[in-house]
């Protein structure tokens, strides 16, 4: 299984335009909402902010990953987006996060295939090469291309 | 250095493995070995073995999630956050290299300090006693049973007792059970001077016990026994404890537990027995022996009685001596029963305690239970030595209980006209063909073996 099995080219943006943390959060829950996976947008942002709480997902090296595990997601789902400029995350290293991951995660789901997956990404975005490949790319295939290694 | 980590994050879906992948590359980075085992929503993945916890250096746990820790009591464990993990891993790995990190002790206490704590409850003179015990038991054991398997296959009943041939391969092996034996009381000593002093107690301890237990060094017949091993083994465990006290001149201290302590010690102890204990214990065994030379024409009913009693007082030492050369002497006279009750009274304590040990396991520790077993085997071939670490852990409550069943055996066996032409004792000696009514023998032996163990079992507590 793919990273890019969770995804789709719909799911990447390269050029986010929101400026807040909040704003980029309802862009992307819109983005999933699209794809048909997720039954309820405000129970899933919910759940997001109820992880931001916890500790933001602001990993910093730019990276966020926020993520949710909520019952109002029918099917395991991965967006991406790209911020030339840059959002505040309250990130740990204090820089703002230019790459996010957003994650959708059923509550329940048969297998852990998926989660799997994640730990793939989680364990590539470690990898200060990859990131730096990421934030360069140019087109929406470029980001999907190199997604598609991870898996 | 080996280090674990752990790392844990509330949903388990990304921080856990971003922060194990941080360490692994940190650690990579400065050439230290790392298993990271991640508790996420997976579940627990890479899960360290209790060997592998054994072996590390140090537990880094970055987790944003309550991690259990009871595992790592004892070792240096390092509690910070997911977040440190993912950013801080090679911080977080010097840590263990400067020393700077602090031993998990645990919310509940260790077995050990339990121990400790237990020990610390204990009466001392209890607590030295054990601790010699519970060295010398490995030691009894191995000597007692590879004394009985050789006499068992390799024994022949001769006039001066069983005897094993000397091209025989079971002489061999007699002679490594007796060298376990040889130590057996110098160990107890030494280790209740080591419990007493520490290490500078060994020495004397181990050297005066040898010398307790080997009465050429006193001209005595018959060495002091395992009684004597611990009066051994107080006397240099507080003489060296004493030394240690001194105050002594700064270039003087490094040789003091090595050489000053240890040899003042072992010169006092040495010398207690040599000039103090000696004499009177081979006075003690002349008047013994007059004195039962003096009981043969009185009621061999009485007789019968003293000798089970001094059989099993001192189990091999002074007193066991010399009843039981008196016995062997009496079959050269051709008076066969007195052996003959002394043999039963012989096999009683080891038979006794390890019977008693099968009985009820609630009174004692597992070594001794072990012990137990060793004593049964023991016992069966006449090796009375089996019982001693029973006596010699809790003499006041085991020595009555064996001199009482010992009583018993020899009594009915002087009553039933056992008669025994082999200075030996125990069941072999009725399974070789030396034994006259062995039933009225093995009627004894039994009665004097519940004896012992109901009696003991009755006086001694529960351990805790």
């Amino acid at each position: 299984m793919k990273l890019t099995e969770l995804m789709s080219k719909d799911l990447v943006d390269i050029d986010l335009k929101a400026s807040t943390k909040n704003e980029v959060i309802d862009h992307m829950i819109e983005k999933l909402d699209q794809s048909d996976a997720l039954k309820s947008k405000r129970k899933f942002k919910k759940a997001i902010e109820k992880r931001e709480k916890e500790g933001s997902t602001g990993i910093g090296f730019k990276v966020a990953i926020p993520h949710g595990k909520s019952k109002a997601v029918t099917a395991p789902r991965v967006a991406f987006g790209l911020s030339r400029a840059g959002v505040d995350w309250n990130s740990v290293d204090g820089d703002n996060a230019q790459l996010v991951f957003m994650i959708a995660v059923p509550e329940e789901s048969a297998g852990n295939e998926h989660l799997k997956i994640l730990q793939m990404l989680s364990i590539k975005l470690m990898d200060e090469a990859f990131r730096n490949q990421l934030l360069n790319v140019q087109t929406v295939n470029e980001a999907y291309e190199l997604l598609e290694q991870i898996g | 250095m080996k280090l674990l980590g752990i790392t844990s994050c509330p949903n388990g879906i990304a921080h856990t493995y971003m922060a194990a992948e941080s360490l692994r590359k940190g650690a990579e980075e400065l050439g230290v070995k790392i298993k990271v085992e991640t508790q996420g929503s997976i579940g627990v993945e890479n899960e360290f073995t209790a060997d592998e916890i054994r072996e590390a250096d140090g537990i880094i746990i970055a987790a944003d999630k309550a991690v259990e820790k009871s595992r790592f009591v004892g070792k240096k464990v390092l509690v910070t956050g997911v977040q440190d993990g993912i950013h801080k891993a090679q911080e977080l790995i010097r840590r263990f290299e400067t020393g700077d990190v602090p031993e998990y002790k645990g919310d509940m206490k260790s077995i050990n300090e339990v121990k400790q704590e237990r020990k610390d409850k204990q009466n001392p003179f209890y607590r030295h006693l054990m601790n010699g015990v519970s060295y010398m038991i490995p030691f009894v054991a191995v000597g007692g049973l590879l004394i009985a398997l050789s006499l068992a296959i390799g024994g022949h009943p001769t006039d001066s007792g069983l005897q094993i041939p000397k091209d025989s391969v079971w002489k061999q092996i007699m002679d490594v059970g007796s060298a376990g034996f040889t130590f057996m009381v110098p160990i107890l000593a030494g280790f209740i001077a080591m419990s007493i002093a520490d290490r500078p107690g060994l020495a004397p301890g181990m050297i005066g016990g040898y010398i307790a237990a080997n009465g050429s060094f006193y001209g005595s017949e018959a060495g002091a026994g395992f009684l004597g091993g611990i009066l051994a083994g107080f006397v240099a465990g507080y003489i060296a404890k004493w030394i240690k006290s001194w105050s002594v001149p700064r270039v003087i201290q490094p040789i003091m537990p090595i050489l000053v302590i240890p040899l003042l010690a072992s010169i006092v102890v040495a010398s207690l027995f040599i000039f103090v204990v000696g004499a009177p214990i081979a006075s003690l065994m002349d008047w013994l022996t007059a004195f039962l030379n003096g009981m043969q024409g009185a009621s061999s009913i009485i007789l019968a009685l003293i000798l089970g009693a001094m059989i099993s007082f001192d189990m091999g030492g002074p007193v066991n001596k010399v009843a039981f050369l008196f016995g062997a002497s009496m079959i050269g006279q051709g008076n066969v029963h007195i052996m003959g009750a002394i043999a039963a009274a012989i096999c009683v304590p080891p038979l006794g305690m390890g019977l008693a040990t099968l009985l009820n396991k609630k009174k004692y520790e597992k070594a001794e239970q072990e012990a137990g077993k060793a004593a049964l085997a023991m016992g069966l071939v006449g090796i009375t030595e089996g019982a001693i670490p029973f006596a010699a852990k809790d003499p006041l409550r085991v020595i009555p209980s064996i001199m009482a069943g010992s009583m018993v055996a020899s009594t009915i066996a002087m009553l039933g006209h056992v008669g025994n032409n082999v200075p030996h004792g125990g069941p072999i000696v009725a399974v070789l063909g030396a034994i006259s009514h062995p039933l009225m023998y093995f009627i004894g032996i039994v009665a004097g073996v519940f004896v012992t163990a109901l009696l003991v079992n009755t006086v001694k507590k529960n351990v805790a």
